[in-house]
């Protein structure tokens, strides 16, 4: 009988053990070890090509983005970090959003993002790009429940502050807390994205809406001393960008939308900072 | 030494060039060459700034290195090929395939090197005229077909036959069509067509304008949400591209499995180079050197990868608009290739807004020119509208590697068929029979003459030999033994003396 219970205590750990190296071994791997190796299957080709246009957006998919925002600037450290639009929702779509009214697949999603949050392109649904950024998504869902929104989803909402937003409040506070990074004029620098202005999300993006933008800037803003802002000054901050002036929003004055694009691709050669090497590939490290 | 002659640039045009004309001519090919530039690009499947470096390092070296006035630079049936044979093993347009494209130039160029060196230019000789028409006319029929999808905004239906796809856009039309798209295809296709009549040498930049001007219409008017119409995106051109092929294992494991797919492509390249080369020497005037062009096709696709690109050929359609511009040497195609550097600088931002639509339409109109009546009218020879037939068939059902193959073998096999006739002209002298042979006496085209000096053992005849310029062992050995047979017979074989 005691020799049963031995047995079976031993049965438990060898198990124990075995199912631990399982899942060390079959635990997805990180994007630095997928790039350090030397042979990768198109799957994993594919994560790393998305990984690059997530956070080097301009290098990577410069053929249809159109302003100096990059995805992981909203999809903060490319993708994975929750209350700030985290990526690993591939198990939720496809599904209807009011915002197009229709259902969408993950394609038409990421095509969207192109479209108003990076002011750019729409690029079609089979292209390079979309395959990549869908299949990035794919990797960073492992795990999570198909069907069910993952922690952290989106952004937090706020609960109500019983105030209004107040815009010229929202400026003192941008001046005292955003300006330094963002600049005074929202034109951002270096990684810090512009937060307004023509390089900017367009009037179409989803942050371009007072709960959103104040949701996510309490919670991820400023950076190191997040959740620092009250629920009102996050709610004034929101509003006075939400007042700012950024290109329009492509569903609206499309022949407005045309010129302004003509003059911007012209002129200002808007948030094309780097052209696109010729082999971004997996073995390029 | 014969070999450094062609591999050292040949300046010798130097002394007596037309610089005016030769500018024109450059520019010219320039302003033809950015819209397919971009819509090859997209036949092999990559990033359309790839396109236009083809025109301006390939193009450049090509002439640089050769003495033709050909113009080189991105080919449609070269693209589609690349195309076509990296598609299965990665996905299109990703970064891994872009590599593959360029390795697949590189090998492309090294292969054609080899031909170089093995003194390859005379085996294309044996690539009729009529073939060459037939695989035009076939990578014309797929090049339209290839535009239907972007045409019509189709759902991409690559992975089927051509015909499916005209079936599929019919019938299931009110589902799949996208009617902007259509709309700016048609236009521009209709204002190809129409502008051809007038203006016969850049009739694709007047339809590209026009094109553009419609898909801008209809973009402002509807917005991108609504029409769905696809644009080309920023084109991100580099002043020097340089980079350095990638060969991970994963590339070699593929340059193992494509070598086929390679020597065609080469073959294919070379091909249409030669065909061009071979016809300006007759407009031209000018001793031109073959192998010093292979070596010029060869050297220029295999440094394309160094400069991010992809392999091309000599252009038909452009070096026949040169010709008419009056270029006469290298010089214009070199100056074709910096003129691009510079339009495509200037253009570069306008670019971002081409609608593919109109890229789809230039396809068609790029198709609708390879399919030229007034090549195919003249191959109403039988031999010759067979090969062209056959040709054309198997570029169109089994795919342009295996329809080449066919060329070849069909021109060879008609080329022999028709060598291995032989004529006999029977006259009658009293007793003895008197037979004038003409054609070839080989083991092949035997068998009617010794079927002829079989049926009668006991004949008494003369063979008149004196128009038959081979005879080779076996029809030596069969006239011996007739002789022995009618000696035995009671007959006679005489062998006609000469003159």
């Amino acid at each position: 009988m005691r020799l049963t219970s031995w047995k079976s205590k031993f049965v438990t750990f060898v198990g124990f053990v075995v199912l631990l190296g399982c899942t060390a071994a079959f635990a997805r791997p990180s994007i630095e070890e997928l790039k350090g190796r030397a042979v990768l299957d198109d799957y994993e080709a594919n994560v790393v090509f998305g990984y690059n246009i997530i956070t080097q957006t301009n290098r990577y998919a410069g053929r249809y983005a159109g302003n100096g925002l990059n995805c992981t600037n909203c999809h903060m450290q490319a993708g994975t970090r929750p209350d700030a639009f985290p990526l690993n929702v591939a198990g939720v779509y496809p599904k209807w959003r009011a915002k197009n009214g229709v259902r969408n697949g993950i394609g038409l999603r990421i095509r969207d993002c192109f479209l108003y949050s990076l002011n750019g392109i729409m690029p079609p649904e089979e292209s390079a790009e979309v395959q990549a950024v869908a299949a990035y998504i794919n990797y960073l869902s492992e795990g999570e429940v198909i069907g069910r929104p993952p922690k952290g989803a989106g952004v937090p909402s706020l609960p109500d502050t019983g105030a209004d937003p107040n815009p010229p409040r929202g400026q003192v506070v941008y001046k005292r807390e955003c300006a330094i990074c963002h600049g005074a004029e929202g034109e951002g620098q270096g990684p810090v994205p512009p937060v307004w202005g023509l390089n900017s999300y367009n009037g179409g993006a989803g942050l371009n809406n007072v709960q959103r933008l104040a949701g996510f800037v309490w919670a991820n803003m400023p950076m190191g001393k997040e959740r620092s802002l009250t629920h009102q000054e996050a709610l004034d901050v929101a509003a006075f960008l939400h007042l700012q002036h950024r290109p329009l929003d492509p569903r609206e004055g499309r022949l407005m939308k045309l010129a302004e694009r003509i003059y911007q691709s012209l002129f200002r050669k808007a948030g094309v900072s780097e052209p696109v090497t010729a082999s971004p590939g997996p073995a390029a490290k | 030494m014969n070999l450094l002659r062609e591999v050292l640039p040949d300046f010798s045009w130097w002394r007596s060039f037309d610089a005016k004309r030769e500018t024109i001519a450059g520019i010219t090919g320039a302003l033809l060459v950015i819209p397919q530039a971009i819509t090859f690009a997209y036949l092999a499947g990559v990033a359309p700034e790839y396109g236009l470096y083809c025109a301006i390092f390939v193009g450049f070296l090509a002439s640089f290195f050769g003495n033709s006035p050909m113009v080189g630079g991105p080919n449609t049936a070269v693209a589609i090929l690349l195309g076509v044979s990296v598609l299965p093993f990665a996905g299109r347009g990703s970064p891994l395939y872009t590599e593959f494209v360029l390795v697949l130039s590189l090998m492309v160029g090294v292969i054609q090197l080899l031909i170089w060196l093995l003194r390859g230019a005379a085996v294309f000789r044996y690539f009729s005229p009529a073939a060459i028409t037939g695989i035009k006319a076939g990578v014309g029929v797929w090049l339209i077909t290839s535009a239907l999808e972007g045409a019509l905004g189709l759902s991409p239906l690559s992975a089927q036959f051509f015909y499916e796809k005209f079936y599929t856009a019919m019938f299931a039309w009110n589902d799949l069509v996208n009617p902007y798209a259509a709309a700016t295809s048609v236009v521009t296709i209709v204002a190809g067509v129409l502008l051809k009549r007038s203006w016969p040498r850049s009739y694709i930049l007047g339809a590209v304008l026009i094109g553009s001007l419609v898909g801008a219409v209809i973009y402002g008017l509807f917005g991108p949400v609504r029409s769905q119409l696809e644009l080309l995106g920023h084109v991100a051109l580099q002043p020097l591209p340089l980079n350095l092929p990638q060969l991970g294992p994963q590339h070699w494991l593929f340059m193992e499995q494509v070598v086929p797919q390679a020597v065609a492509i080469a073959v294919l390249g070379l091909a249409q180079s030669l065909v061009i080369v071979r016809d300006l020497e007759t407009t031209t005037a000018r001793h031109l050197d073959l192998h010093k062009e292979v070596f010029a096709q060869g050297i220029a696709n295999a440094l394309s990868p160094f400069f991010s690109t992809f392999a091309g050929s000599g252009s038909f359609n452009r070096t026949s608009v040169a010709v008419e511009m009056g270029a006469h040497t290298p010089l214009a195609g070199m100056i074709a290739a910096c003129a691009v550097v510079l339009l495509a600088w200037v253009s570069g931002p306008l670019l971002t807004w081409l609608p593919m639509p109109v890229i789809a339409g230039v396809m068609v109109l790029v198709g609708i020119g390879m399919i030229q009546s007034n090549e195919i009218r003249p191959l109403r020879n039988r031999a010759d509208g067979a090969v062209f037939l056959i040709t054309l068939l198997s570029v169109m059902f089994l795919g342009l590697e295996v329809g080449i193959l066919v060329a070849v073998l069909a021109s060879v096999g008609f080329f022999v068929y028709w060598a291995s006739e032989v004529n006999l002209f029977i006259s009658r002298d009293g007793d003895e029979e008197r037979i004038a042979v003409s054609g070839n006496l080989f083991y092949a085209s035997l068998d009617r003459l010794a079927k002829h000096l079989r049926s009668e053992p006991t004949a008494h005849t003369v063979l008149d030999l004196s128009r038959v310029p081979y005879c080779d062992a076996a029809a030596q050995d069969m006239i011996d033994k007739v002789q022995i047979e009618r000696t035995r017979h009671g007959g006679q074989l005489k062998i006609a003396p000469k003159g």
